[in-house]
């Protein structure tokens, strides 16, 4: 076993499918000898050459154009935005020409889409945003969003090998903070299976990315506190989501809350609620709650951010209301 | 004087092969034929929504078709019937594609010309304008890739060259020196908007000389001349590889689909092209260089109605899909 952080795990991950997938390749703005806006694919160009990993220029569209026509036509592209902002850029490339394809022509688009997402660290407006939600919405399209260093990797073995366009989302502020005891032993993620982080029986918590360790703090924090033990589910992947795992959690405490960075309204916690709602209502104690960032764009102040973005603090809070309604 | 045949003209109808003219000339004829028989069945209300045609220009999709190889790659567009026919698709498979029946290319869940066959190397467009040039170039890149020596060919209108998308794609093509030759249909028209309100500069393929490519125009009603032009353009990039811009001048004979009452057309454009229209000219040409007569074009005018119409008739009396099908093959299975 040996330590590796967040970062390092999803690094790892690359390097894996590069190494025993011939037809896979990494490109982005600045991926190759630069490696990476932070320095995650360092290396990987001077490993596997620069027609495996290679820079672009700025042309989000283009990019995603140019994956969608290799991955059919036999490869198995892994597109890096440089942050995840810049999608909106080449939205109609997710939705309507990945996304569509095998609906409408039965052709495949096995494409990976890396997403480095999240605010908590000044990014501003344009380098903090949490777009799950956007990506949940579209037919077509799978979402993974791994919080935990050995799932980081796991997951992009499993999102390349998925035959569909898959967004993988990566939070940003976990990249150096999260780190885990891993073997070498590479294994695929399930897709669509969440994971039980902690178990508990006054509360549940639904999160992903980087909520998930908020939630995990605020767990902790509330037994010593109150002695609450509340449970932790990290969902993994957003589309499809894991709808047994997430009914068995709420059957066992009775109360959800589901946590996000991203927007409230429409938002991805949103769906989580209503589908709770909709299919485990005789398992309620209480309504199910969200705790997301309010409608406002992401702020630069650390004043701002701070009270923008859910943190440990805010979900204990909001889950000793919920423990106590 | 345009609508003539010069001297240049005729030389290279001689020049090209008898059989590859023949092929030309019925391959024009029959898209003509599929997109008459695609407005009757429009004006029948048979079919949903409108319809969408490349009357009056045939010649370049054509002479795309006849000019590829096996393994090459296209993204055509709106007016690109003569494309997927030439690649292979049939004119049944048109018609149960206008008609949204099960066997037609989307099976019913998209419609009129939003299809195409990957076994045919023809990407399906998406509406989005301009979205499948980076497609057809990353399509390139993996045949490459995989030791073929294909070329890509995009094809876009005057309108689409104002996107965001045609500008990423060109200059993305051309720095990775992908073999693709974009070809700008300049037909007038953008929907209703004329050339004038969509581009301020002289020609649209000046645009080339921004991407550091080669830049060259044709008569895309003289079939000759694109067939001549794009099979010495796709031959160079197939052996030294990396994009060129070709801007075909044309006009859209119709309106923008068959909804469209297409007042605003230039009368002056209209007269000019409808003297110009590409069947014609090449007919007479080829009467001309006594590569075809009278009775030889009927010939194969009645054979193509034929089948034409024997496609209509058959695709007809298919079904629609059926509506539990509605949430089958969003994904491909894992
Ligand atoms: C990005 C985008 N914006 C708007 C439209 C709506 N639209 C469809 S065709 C068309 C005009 C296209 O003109 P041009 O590119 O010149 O092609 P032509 O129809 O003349 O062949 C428009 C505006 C669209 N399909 N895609
Ligand atoms: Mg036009």
């Amino acid at each position: 076993m040996r330590e590796i952080t967040y970062l390092q795990g999803i690094h790892e991950g690359l390097q894996h499918v590069l190494e025993h997938d011939p037809e896979t390749v990494l490109f982005g703005q600045d991926v190759g000898a630069f490696g990476g806006a932070f320095k995650l694919t360092e290396g990987l160009q001077a490993r596997f050459g620069e027609d495996r990993v290679f820079d672009t220029p700025i042309c989000e569209s283009a990019m995603l154009g140019c994956a969608i026509g290799m991955a059919t036509q036999g490869m198995r592209p892994i597109v890096e935005m440089q942050f995840a902002d810049f999608i909106t850029t080449a939205l109609h490339q997710l939705l309507n020409n990945a996304g569509t394809r095998h609906y409408r022509t039965g052709n495949a688009v096995p494409i990976v889409v890396r997403a480095p997402s999240g605010g908590g660290s000044g990014g501003g407006p344009f380098h903090s945003e949490e777009l799950e939600t956007f990506f949940c919405h579209m037919p077509g399209v799978k979402v993974v969003y791994p919080a935990f260093p050995s799932d980081a990797r796991a997951a992009l073995v499993a999102a390349v090998a998925d035959p569909n366009p898959v967004v993988y989302m990566e939070n940003k502020t976990c990249y150096r903070s999260i780190k885990e005891q891993v073997d070498d032993g590479v294994a695929p993620l399930p897709l669509g299976k969440a994971k039980v982080r902690r178990r508990g029986v006054d509360a549940t918590v639904i999160a992903y990315g980087a909520m998930v360790h908020e939630a995990l703090r605020a767990a902790v924090d509330l037994q010593a506190s109150d002695g609450y033990e509340v449970m932790v589910v990290d969902l993994r992947t957003l589309k499809p989501y894991d709808l047994d795992t997430i009914l068995a959690a709420t059957a066992a405490t009775g109360r959800v809350l589901v946590v996000s960075e991203g927007w409230k309204t429409c938002g991805f916690a949103a769906e989580i609620s209503a589908a709770i709602t909709e299919t485990g209502f005789h398992l309620l104690d209480a309504p199910v709650q969200r705790l997301t960032a309010p409608d406002v764009p992401v702020p630069f102040a650390a004043t701002l951010e701070a009270r923008y973005r859910p943190g440990a603090a805010d979900i204990a809070a909001a889950l000793r209301q919920l423990i106590e309604f | 004087m345009p609508g003539m045949w010069t001297l240049e003209t005729v030389q290279k109808v001689e020049a090209v092969d008898h059989d590859v003219w023949v092929q030309v000339l019925r391959l024009m004829v029959l898209a003509r034929k599929v997109d008459e028989q695609v407005i009757r069945l429009c004006r029948q209300g048979r079919i949903r929504g409108s319809s969408f045609t490349g009357i009056g220009q045939e010649a370049i999709s054509t002479a795309v078709a006849v000019a590829s190889e096996p393994d090459d790659l296209f993204a055509p567009c709106i007016r690109n019937l003569a494309l997927h026919l030439g690649r292979g698709e049939t004119p049944l498979g048109i018609m149960r594609q206008v008609l949204a029946r099960p066997d037609g290319a989307t099976a019913g869940r998209d419609g009129n010309i939003h299809h195409g066959r990957l076994e045919n190397g023809v990407y399906a467009m998406i509406s989005h304008l301009g979205a499948m040039i980076s497609v057809v170039a990353g399509g390139v890149m993996a045949k490459r890739r995989h030791g073929k020596t294909s070329v890509g060919v995009a094809f876009v209108g005057d309108g689409t060259s104002s996107t965001g998308d045609f500008h990423e794609a060109m200059n993305f093509a051309a720095v990775f020196k992908v073999p693709v030759l974009v070809i700008i249909e300049n037909n007038h028209y953008a929907y209703s908007t004329p050339n004038s309100r969509q581009f301020a500069c002289r020609h649209l393929v000046d645009r080339a000389v921004g991407y550091g490519i080669k830049g060259v125009s044709a008569d895309g009603n003289n079939a000759a001349e694109m067939y001549v032009t794009v099979r010495d353009i796709m031959a160079d990039i197939r052996v030294n590889p990396r994009p060129v811009l070709l801007e075909a001048e044309t006009m859209r004979m119709r309106g923008h689909g068959e909804h469209d009452d297409f007042k605003y057309a230039s009368e002056e454009l209209l007269l000019l092209y409808r003297r110009r229209d590409p069947i014609k000219l090449a007919l007479r040409a080829m009467k001309a260089a006594r590569l075809m007569d009278d009775n030889a074009f009927a010939a194969m005018e009645a054979e193509i109605e034929t089948e034409v119409s024997a496609a209509a008739k058959q695709a007809l009396a298919e079904s629609e899909p059926s509506p539990d099908t509605l949430d089958q093959g969003v994904y491909a299975d894992a």
